[in-house]
């Protein structure tokens, strides 16, 4: 009788140590647990350029009604795409990024910020850049032959020098 | 004395233990952060026009670069490719490419050795407009999936040796020697300031990625012409802005300098002299 209980217990155990570790990964990434068991239902890493959210002409910082900037990117084997993204200063900054390949890990450097770029999945995090200036953007997760050059770079510009985008309009440093 | 025998107790605990591991993942699943929005995201994929935040009808039109994706059917169906019947198709391309894959103009590409993905996406992308190109259109109508299958096939077994006996542009000694330092760092380093990662680890031989060409074996003229094409913005059908981004860092004198190192055959890579 008592080595029922053991195992139930020990069981028991078991089940709450996964759950806690798969609530910690859900919590940091948007991946739904159902992916652990073949739901099927992540963006494809190899057809981001040809539907979806993370098309080229939807890629950089866009605006939402309430002036709030969304900006979304891609990192992938060895670049990331925008390789330069432009944002207001002082604004809640919602970063979406996915990996076209294999996990890069960006930082802003400078910063307490970071992101972790999963293919397949969508990392979502808000971040609030007090300050205007220059920040490198490193990869630190290691991720092939060409990581260690691997790097874009996002300029915080004063909010007054962000002129507000139109609705469709996305903003990268090329179209300033 | 309790009533309840030592088993049931246990037996009661063990179903309230498992009521609350039950009741804690139906939270987790149910009420997560993202949650929501990935329910949003989901239906975004399959509906590209549907966005999340509210931001419906505020979606530029969307640029496709190329309809090619590397998914498992498109590597099934280049890698399916028949090198015996891609000699036979490819008569049509001598007189330009060369009998021997190597062609005789400088500013047309050599395809001998060239990796099959690279070779059927261009070939692709040709028939689509994605590239343009008022000949190779034309051309590459004439090829669809498979047979573009069974070229890459034929092209990438070709030897890269050099044969006295051939007409072939390659290699061009480099205009300007001096040039060498500059190009050989970008192609072993890249320059990390800048994110410039380095052509070796893309193009080989160091590692591969899907779709990018070996250079080892390749015209020097060509390939400026590219890297110029590309930073322009006059050839865009790179997979998620990559050889986009990387161009446009690189100054006239570094794409020269890259181009004439390759064209001179002196790029490492496999078979290269």
């Amino acid at each position: 009788m008592k080595k029922i209980g053991k195992k139930i217990g020990f069981v028991a155990a078991m089940a709450l140590v996964g759950l806690a570790i798969l609530s910690t990964r859900y919590d940091m990434v948007d991946l739904p647990v159902w992916h652990f068991f073949g739901g099927g239902r992540g963006i494809d890493p190899a057809s981001l350029h040809l539907q979806g959210e993370f098309v080229e002409s939807n890629l950089g910082a866009a605006e939402g009604p309430a002036g709030s900037v969304t900006v979304r990117m891609i990192a992938q084997q060895f670049v990331f795409v925008p390789q330069c993204i432009v944002v207001p200063a002082a604004v809640p900054i919602t970063f979406r990024i996915t990996s076209a390949d294999v996990v890069h890990t960006l930082s802003f450097l400078g910063t307490d910020y970071g992101l972790k770029a999963v293919p397949g999945a969508v990392t979502e995090a808000t971040f609030t850049f007090a300050k205007a200036g220059e920040f490198k953007i490193p990869c630190h997760e290691f991720c092939g032959a060409g990581h260690y050059a691997m790097r874009g770079q996002l300029d915080v510009v004063p909010r007054e020098q962000f002129a507000s985008l139109l609705p469709g309009e996305r903003r990268t440093c090329e179209l300033r | 004395m309790s009533y309840v025998s030592q088993a049931a107790r246990l037996r009661i605990k063990a179903a309230w233990l498992g009521t609350l591991v039950v009741v804690f993942a139906i939270t987790i699943l149910s009420l997560g952060r993202h949650s929501s929005a990935q329910s949003k995201n989901s239906e975004h994929i399959s509906q590209p026009n549907s966005e999340p935040n509210s931001e419906r009808n505020s979606e530029p039109a969307i640029r496709v670069p190329s309809n090619v994706a590397w998914t498992e059917e498109t590597l099934t169906i280049v890698s399916s490719g028949d090198a015996f019947r891609g000699l036979l198709l490819a008569r049509r391309c001598n007189h330009c490419h060369g009998e021997e894959g190597f062609s005789s103009v400088p500013t047309f590409p050599n395809l001998a050795g060239q990796d099959r993905l690279s070779f059927w996406k261009q070939m692709q992308d040709f028939r689509s407009g994605k590239r343009a190109s008022p000949v190779m259109q034309g051309i590459a109508e004439g090829f669809p999936a498979r047979a573009s299958a069974d070229l890459a096939a034929y092209y990438a077994m070709l030897p890269t040796a050099s044969d006295p006996q051939d007409t072939r542009a390659f290699p061009q000694a480099m205009q300007d020697p001096s040039r060498a330092s500059m190009a050989i760092h970008l192609i072993v380093f890249g320059d990390g300031q800048r994110g410039i990662p380095p052509c070796q680890s893309c193009h080989g031989p160091v590692s591969y990625v899907k779709g990018a060409p070996p250079l080892a074996a390749q015209n020097g003229d060509y390939l400026e012409q590219q890297l110029e094409h590309f930073s322009s913005g006059q050839r865009t059908n790179d997979i998620n802005v990559r050889m986009r981004s990387i161009a446009r860092q690189l100054t006239a004198e570094e794409k020269t300098a890259v181009s004439e190192y390759y064209g001179a055959g002196l790029g490492p890579g496999v078979n290269s002299r």
